[in-house]
């Protein structure tokens, strides 16, 4: 039920310059090797040989995904993955590559400019429509004359107020006469000596004028045709361009295949730029491998090194104990948990790695709050249908699914009818004060578990004092202990005598006195912190034992609910009444049974994994390739 | 906000402000090696910083996160349109990996020189700076900047680009207009309270802007006036549309400085230079701000944290990376020549 992470070694690596991309390459095939800088020898191995191919790398990487995501094309592994890709190819392939690139570029930057003379075009159009009423001369409205300038067009409304009070600066009037999609269509009179300047200003404004060729005047019907022939052209240059894309797209398909093979067969050597160090054409490198795969790892090394080369593998050290990285292995079933562990944090190397005990304490919770077989059916049955799309949801569903129907013949609860299966104990309504009994001895017997828990991960890492004095160490559990006794006492006998009182305070005392040791402060600013770090030791074990009741709760409300939709049900006709039936169990299906999801997962993350659980490790991430 | 939300906010307000570094202080930093300015700012904020032999950047990076995360802090506690504001007013630092971006691309620096200049943003960060630097030309970099939350900001830098070609003053103008035309909107939907008060900090700002750019456009670039003020942004505390219309229309820097409203002109009495100006009216923007610091208000003197905080951490940014670069110390003290 309790695990650990996989048993970690350090590996030490050295080697000639010209094995380190092959080991790279053989390493990441084994997805074997967390790599780690090391800082300790930067003296003495200041080169960096990875630097120059990573940077080739990067730059080939970058214009590879760029010209892919245009294309939709799926690009597939190397047959070979023991092939070395040389620095030069890398550097051959980018040149390339930005050469289709900008290839590439110029016809997006076509398309995004006929996009924007299209929407520039649509609006002149807008403008237009608006004299269709007028028997006017059109050229008219947009003649420079000696003295006078006239213009129409559009200018977005965000600059129209500014470009009227710079306008009148230059003496010219600007009237809007429509106002459209963020954009103000207006016409706009001024004397013809400043028209220089305010062309400039107009520029600056995004103003879009309406150009009315001098054969078109006097006729704004063919003017729009002309526009919308315009806007039509345009149309048919997209899409010629699109066509021109995808045809380039599909001759440099070859290339990017063969790119794609290339940056795969790099990636590992070009990940350890900063890890791998050298001097001389000898590099070293570091990182940590599962404990049990030392004889594969030497094995693979000295079938595919040229060289001679030394390895060493050595156990982690107590200080080095955060900085290993944490390899969690479960099998399938418990995978889908592991992930919600890893949701609050990475176990530490050291602690307890809780993902069994979360699964089993989870699904058991989520059985106990939401007992009915009916309901467990459709759950379990439900969630088999996501097994393609999401078979993490599948697992954890089924088996939450599966616990429900144990729970339900408990509780004798099917579809919320109570009647039809004998219980294998009772329903909670026949005894609510018993089954909030229960759930406070099952709350109590979580938090021991988990003060044992965080005492065990104190121990292993060498904190001693932390164990065995601190609120979560074997003082916190024995103050909890005796306040579980007292309060049973209190309430049961009705008694609170020296004994209770005494076992309260010995723990008490040494928590607090742990406490003013640990503190740094003033003596004041010490006195309220060991008093209010006691107060929250105090308020904590009780609220989290409380916290508990909603698995009770929950169990009662999922009666209750059931029981409000027969009400509902039984003031209906028999159409209705069935109808009600089952948009009520789908109600309480969806509804309830994830209220119920969250509240399991709410009570293992903060009354469960807060007492003993940093989840402050670092992930095991794998060179790979 | 409730009574205890704002006692929190303005404690944690109270105790960042009184991290801040006097400004008289900080220039005496000038005199200092670099192991020990870093000794006085631990003492004086509560920071420790340590520098990266490889990595000149790195403690601009830590001057900047630090700063986001005090901002992250007090942010916290807003919601609905105080915070939508905060988060746009804090976007202000983006804008400077933007202007970097957009001058670097346009003047075709290299790749790692421009990386060395940008700052590390963490969660405030909007721009996809990986892929910026990627692009190959500067189209390539404008049409990936208007996929961004800088859309309205880059089109404007698009038309200088394709008006004035790399003159990256007028860029830097542009960005910086639009910026606040932004602000002042999000400024606008806010309580009519909060309105009043920031508007005396953001006032000064905008003056600040809208004068030397006007001294600019019109003396500098030789603009028409009609043109100089449209480029610039939205009215300030003292200059308002008309005042800045009237100045538009005169042709030298006395007879604009002659013709300010007086608070103004007794500020910059006896300045010749816009170099002058600008160090006078830069000095007088964080006066006011740290008045408005002691203020009720705590929108308002969030927002006069945000700037003092970003004045001090482009000052200590430039001290720092002066001393590292081993620069002359006139030459360090002419770069920050805003906080003499």
């Amino acid at each position: 039920m309790l695990s650990i992470p996989v048993e970690m070694k350090k590996i030490s690596l050295s080697m000639m310059d010209e094995d380190a991309q092959c080991a790279a390459l053989t390493l990441a095939r084994m997805t074997i090797l967390h790599p780690v800088e090391d800082t300790s020898n930067e003296q003495l191995l200041p080169e960096f040989p990875a630097t120059p191919y990573f940077d080739v790398y990067q730059s080939l990487a970058s214009r590879f995904t760029k010209i892919s995501d245009l294309a939709s094309e799926k690009f597939t592994q190397p047959d070979d993955l023991t092939q070395l890709v040389t620095l030069e190819q890398l550097q051959e392939m980018d040149g390339q590559l930005k050469v289709l690139w900008s290839l590439v570029s110029v016809v997006e930057e076509k398309k995004r400019q006929q996009h924007e003379k299209m929407q520039v075009t649509r609006q002149l159009v807008k403008s237009l429509q608006k004299f269709d009423a007028l028997d006017l001369d059109l050229s008219r409205l947009t003649r420079t004359s000696r003295f006078l300038n006239i213009m129409v067009g559009t200018v977005p409304s965000a600059n129209f107020s500014r470009l009227e009070k710079a306008l009148s600066l230059a003496e010219f009037m600007i009237r809007s006469f429509y106002t459209g999609e963020g954009v103000q269509h207006v016409v706009m009179i001024g004397s013809s000596q400043q028209q220089t300047d305010v062309h400039e200003l107009l520029k600056s404004a995004d103003f879009r004028e309406l150009v009315i060729p001098e054969e078109l005047s006097g006729n704004p019907a063919q003017l729009r045709l002309d526009l919308n022939n315009q806007l039509e052209e345009s149309k048919n240059e997209i899409i010629k361009l699109d066509k021109k894309l995808s045809d380039l797209l599909l001759d440099i398909s070859p290339a990017l295949q063969k790119t794609n093979e290339l940056l795969i067969l790099a990636k590992p050597y070009a990940s350890l730029a900063t890890v791998l160090k050298g001097h001389g054409g000898l590099v070293f490198m570091q990182g940590w491998v599962p404990a049990d795969g030392e004889q594969e790892i030497k094995k693979q090394l000295h079938n595919n090194l040229q060289f001679p080369f030394h390895i060493q593998l050595t156990n982690p050290q107590n200080k080095e104990l955060e900085s290993v990285p944490s390899l969690l292995r479960h099998s399938w079933i418990f995978k889908p948990f592991q992930s919600l562990v890893s949701n609050f944090g990475i176990p530490n190397y050291a602690e307890v790695d809780p993902t069994v005990l979360f699964s089993f304490s989870y699904i058991l919770m989520f059985g106990m709050m939401f007992g009915d077989i009916g309901h467990g059916a459709v759950i379990a049955s439900g969630s088999l249908l996501l097994w393609k799309r999401f078979p993490s949801v599948t697992i954890i569903g089924v088996l939450a699914g599966l616990s429900s129907i144990g729970f339900g013949f408990v509780y004798g609860s099917l579809f919320g009818y109570e009647h039809i299966i004998t219980p294998l104990w009772m329903s909670p309504m026949h005894d609510p004060v018993q089954v909030l009994l229960l759930a406070l001895v099952w709350g109590a017997f979580f938090l021991l578990v988990s003060n044992l828990l965080a005492i065990r991960n104190y121990l292993v890492v060498g904190l001693t004092q932390q164990a065995l004095y601190s609120g979560k160490g074997v003082a916190g559990l024995l103050f909890y202990l005796a306040a579980l006794y007292s309060g049973y006492q209190l309430m049961a006998n009705d008694h609170f005598g020296l004994f209770e009182t005494l076992c309260l305070l010995i723990p008490m005392a040494v928590i607090m006195r742990y406490q003013w040791l640990q503190s740094r402060a003033g003596l004041f600013e010490k006195t309220l912190v060991v008093l209010i770090e006691m107060l929250e030791q105090v308020i904590s074990s009780v609220s989290g034992t409380l916290s508990f009741l909603r698995v009770a709760a929950f169990s009662l409300n999922h009666i209750a609910l059931a029981a409000a939709v027969f009400s509902i049900a039984a003031m209906m006709g028999p159409t209705g009444h069935w109808i009600t039936i089952l948009l009520g169990n789908i109600f309480i299906i969806v509804l309830e049974g994830a209220i119920v999801a969250i509240q399991c997962l709410r009570l293992e993350y903060y009354e469960g994994f807060s007492r003993f659980f940093s989840g402050k490790g670092k992930a095991f991430e794998p060179l790979k390739l | 906000m409730s009574g205890f939300t704002s006692a929190y906010l303005s404690t944690r307000l109270s105790i960042f402000s009184n991290r801040l570094i006097d400004f008289d202080f900080l220039t005496k930093l000038f005199d200092l090696d670099l192991e020990q300015i870093l000794t006085h700012i631990a003492t004086l904020t509560g920071h420790h910083y340590s520098l990266d032999s490889k990595d000149s950047s790195s403690i601009e990076n830590q001057l900047a996160n630090n700063a986001f995360n005090d901002f992250q802090l007090l942010i916290r506690p807003f919601s609905g349109r105080e915070r939508r504001f905060f988060f746009y007013a804090i976007r202000w630092f983006e804008l400077v990996n933007l202007k970097v971006l957009i001058r670097g691309k346009f003047s075709n620096t290299e790749i790692y020189i421009i990386r060395q200049q940008l700052i590390d943003l963490g969660d405030f960060a909007e721009l996809p700076l990986k892929k910026l630097l990627d692009t190959e030309d500067t189209h390539e970099m404008l049409r990936l900047l208007e996929t961004t939350a800088y859309a309205g900001i880059v089109r404007q830098a698009r038309q200088v680009y394709e008006e004035h070609g790399n003159d990256l003053f007028l860029l830097d103008a542009t960005i910086d207009r639009s910026f606040f035309i932004h602000l002042k909107q999000r400024l606008q939907a806010l309580d009519n309270q909060d309105i009043t008060q920031v508007s005396q900090v953001m006032g000064v700002l905008l003056d600040r802007f809208n004068l030397l750019w006007l001294l600019r456009y019109r003396f500098s670039y030789h603009l028409s006036p009609a043109k100089s003020y449209y480029l610039l942004t939205a009215s300030g505390r003292t200059l308002h549309s008309a005042n800045l219309m009237r100045l538009a229309k005169m042709d030298s820097v006395d007879e604009v400085l002659s013709a300010l409203p007086e608070s103004l002109q007794k500020k910059l009495s006896g300045l010749n230079t816009i170099c002058e100006i600008e160090t006078a009216l830069e000095y007088s923007t964080l006066a006011i701000a740290s008045k408005a610091l002691s203020k009720t208000n705590l929108v308002s003197r969030f927002f006069a944290y945000i700037i003092l905080r970003e004045a001090e951490t482009k000052f200590l940014q430039a001290l720092i990376k002066g001393k590292q670069l081993k620069f002359d110390d006139e030459l360090i003290r002419q770069a920050v020549v805003g906080f003499k």
